[in-house]
């Protein structure tokens, strides 16, 4: 087989420039994520009467559907929303200038969100119950029991969790480029199209997500690696 | 905004259907060629031989770090010029069906060969030594003491694979075939995509099914195997 060497190396480097926008879209989606994810495991845990509920059944529900369909279904609904919610509040807003990043944003915090839950619950139910007690008889209060015994604790147990979670997250950022975001896959897709280079284009993604995860792979190793200190 | 019906969405759940069984077929067919590959794959990851452990870990680590989608478009692109190349076939990019249960073999094999592997090490050392003690075989002692152990904490795992593996085939519609997900994309296109959304939704109405039912299934065999025990 002869590869075209030369389209070959050209589009790797077309095609990492689609590296920024990949890790932009992990990075914000995780951000936007944390902090719902925390509270919908507090819930969960917790089991709050009405948003327990709720929330095992989105938690099924993202985990039970393919990553393509929840890109497609919230692709072809958020337009005509903001649409109409811009109409109704009677501003000028074009929904064709809204960046395709913003929808990739929304999708993967979604998902991100009940992952994450998961993750979180269950690093929270790995620290002894014992210890809730032991700190409510020192006259702790809940808030600190979390900030100071609990989620230490918690966070050390969840970080390879974490870890395969921003792995699997990046992954599916290569599905973009179905909402006409320009990442890697897009970039490359376009390079090829032309001359038909399918295979040497889809090598260079194939490299690209191959070292930029395992990068992944080894900071959260060194992560783990620090952190296993701190514990006992 | 374009008025939303929910007829539709019935209306696209008995046009889907019958695309059920494609799917599964895809599905079964993968989690059979990908477990009898990740068996091997186990195999020579514990193995004494370096190279097939090297080999073993380097396949797990690719696999990982692989999207599925680009995975797919490499074995549906390259296969059939190396087919040409190295055996004079010319396959064509017609049998759709034998490149995505490839793809899904190899993205399973990688997850089987993980499973096998820690379910195995599980299992404690001492006690495959205990059975050589009392004279059994090397199979004796795979077939009595260890499978039957690692079994019982790779069960609930193996169907967590499997409902992923489901949830990987529905990017075959990328390369044209024609499943759950790219019936529903047919359907879109047939109508210009005027009712995108409801076919959408009744597509994940369906996998949503599938895996709560898929779940149920594990629980309950789960269930009564603590039973029995």
């Amino acid at each position: 087989m002869e590869l075209n060497f030369a389209f070959l190396k050209e589009t790797f480097f077309l095609a990492i420039k689609g590296l920024p926008t990949a890790l932009e879209i992990t990075f914000f989606s995780l951000l936007i994520a944390v902090i719902p994810a925390f509270f919908m495991a507090l819930a969960r845990l917790y089991k709050v009467k009405i948003i327990s509920p709720l929330v095992k059944v989105y938690v099924s529900f993202i985990r039970g559907t393919p990553m393509v369909l929840q890109i497609l279904i919230i692709y072809s609904l958020m337009p005509s929303v903001i649409n109409s919610f811009a109409k109704r509040i009677g501003s000028s807003f074009n929904v064709f200038n809204v960046n395709a990043i913003v929808y990739a944003v929304t999708v993967f915090s979604l998902h991100t969100m009940a992952t994450l839950s998961e993750v979180i619950r269950s690093s929270i139910t790995t620290v002894d119950k014992g210890q809730f007690d032991a700190s409510r008889a020192l006259g702790m209060k809940t808030l600190q029991t979390f900030r100071l015994v609990i989620l230490p604790q918690a966070a050390v147990e969840a970080i390879p969790n974490l870890g395969t979670l921003t792995l699997n997250l990046f992954k599916e950022t290569s599905l973009c480029f179905i909402m006409t975001v320009k990442d890697i896959t897009a970039i490359a897709k376009i390079q090829a199209a032309y001359g038909y280079n399918y295979i040497e284009a889809y090598i260079d993604i194939f490299l690209i997500y191959l070292l930029v995860c395992s990068a992944i792979q080894v900071l959260f190793y060194i992560i783990e690696r620090i952190v296993k200190t701190y514990k006992r | 905004m374009r008025p939303f019906s929910t007829e539709y969405i019935i209306k696209s759940l008995k046009i889907l259907a019958p695309f059920i069984g494609k799917s599964l077929l895809v599905m079964v067919l993968s989690v059979f060629f990908g477990t009898v590959l990740g068996f091997f794959l186990a195999w020579g990851r514990l193995s004494k031989c370096k190279v097939c452990k090297s080999l073993s870990s380097v396949y797990v680590h690719i696999i990982r770090c692989t999207p599925s989608i680009v995975l797919l478009f490499i074995v549906y692109y390259g296969l059939p010029k190396l087919g040409e190349i190295w055996f004079g076939i010319r396959a064509g990019y017609n049998g759709k069906l034998l490149y995505v249960v490839i793809t899904l073999s190899l993205l399973f094999a990688s997850a089987m060969c993980e499973l096998f592997r820690s379910s195995y090490e599980s299992v404690d050392v001492g006690q495959s030594e205990a059975a050589f003690t009392l004279g059994m075989s090397k199979f004796q002692t795979a077939r009595l003491i260890i499978i039957p152990q690692a079994l019982s904490s790779a069960f609930p795992v193996f169907c967590n694979e499997v409902v992923s593996l489901l949830k990987q085939g529905s990017l075959a519609f990328t390369i044209g075939f024609i499943d759950l997900m790219g019936e529903a994309q047919v359907i879109v296109a047939r109508d210009y995509g005027a009712h995108g959304l409801e076919t959408y939704i009744a597509l994940a109405l369906i996998y949503w099914g599938i895996t709560i039912l898929i779940e149920q299934i594990t629980n309950a065999i789960e269930r009564g195997r603590n039973k029995w025990n």
